[in-house]
């Protein structure tokens, strides 16, 4: 933790009685942190849509148990991360890590005429997304929009977001990254 | 959670009631959705103004829900979306795939041109 950060720890109930308000909480804490040369309207924005999605992946994936939210700012960023031990990520022991070829650790793992959504393995368990705009040269049709969107918006919404798969703790960490 | 509120020759403008659409609501939202379509065989002008939170799985919903109207040759049309709803729909590209107005009257001018 950096000297002057804030930091928030919060813990969810995977309920989606109570998404809303876990959201409003978590927002309320960044709105205090945001510093005075940030956008903030644009931080708000970003941060509401990737706790969105955060929480709904805690309710579809993590279990009955509790999932546990760290929010962390500073100066220059905003950290948002989630920890649950629900199952892994699919991509898990989807991907031989290699050392030494960083293309082959890359790889396209979803594309329709809309966005292109990249995995980097850079460990067998530690993975960062990416994405790029596709061509709307090749739009064909509307059968071809993909219809899951959590991981694309929080990809697009931050300046990094990783996946870890601790197999110790069996836990799943999604860590989102937000310079400001 | 879907109210008809107008029927025209070519369309059928509803509002969406509710304030929250997310996973907990998505499944029974597509359904409501796919049976509009299915009742009128018209383009659904869609009143989102009640809405204050969308989560990815109202999105799925919703596109999914455009493919058939697509399959019926008819269209879902998107009106009164709050700011931080229509920067995210235009965030993952949406906008290019939904027509999207301020109002219902600009999109029944629209449709009746």
């Amino acid at each position: 933790m950096q000297p002057g950060a804030k930091k928030l720890e919060f813990e969810f109930n995977n309920s989606s009685d109570t998404l809303i308000s876990s959201l409003q909480y978590m927002l309320g804490h960044i709105n205090e942190n945001i510093p005075a040369n940030a956008d903030v309207e644009d931080v708000l924005f970003r941060g509401k849509v990737i706790i969105t999605e955060l929480l709904t992946n805690a309710i579809k994936h993590a279990g009955k148990g509790s999932t546990l939210f760290n929010i962390e700012t500073d100066g220059r960023y905003l950290i948002i991360q989630k920890t649950d031990n629900g199952s892994p990520l699919y991509l898990v022991n989807t991907h031989t890590h290699s050392s030494i070829d960083e293309a082959e650790n890359k790889k396209l793992i979803s594309a329709d005429p809309l966005n292109l959504l990249f995995a980097a393995w850079e460990s067998e368990n530690h993975i960062i997304f990416s994405c790029e705009e596709s061509s709307i040269d090749a739009f064909l049709s509307v059968e071809q929009v993909m219809e899951h969107f959590g991981i694309l918006i929080i990809t697009r919404s931050s300046d990094e977001f990783t996946y870890t798969y601790n197999k110790e703790s069996q836990s799943n960490i999604f860590k989102v990254k937000i310079n400001f | 959670m879907i109210k008809v509120i107008k029927e025209g020759p070519k369309y059928v403008v509803a509002d969406v009631t509710i304030t929250e659409a997310n996973l907990s609501n998505s499944d029974q939202f597509k359904a409501g959705l796919v049976s509009l379509l299915d009742q009128y065989k018209k383009i659904i002008i869609l009143d989102l103004q009640e809405l204050k939170y969308v989560d990815s799985a109202f999105l799925g919903a919703l596109v999914s829900s455009l493919k058939y109207a697509i399959s019926m040759q008819q269209d879902i049309v998107l009106v009164g979306l709050r700011t931080d709803i229509k920067d995210l729909i235009k965030l993952i590209r949406l906008d290019k795939v939904f027509k999207i107005f301020n109002y219902a009257d600009d999109a029944l001018f629209a449709i009746n041109k």
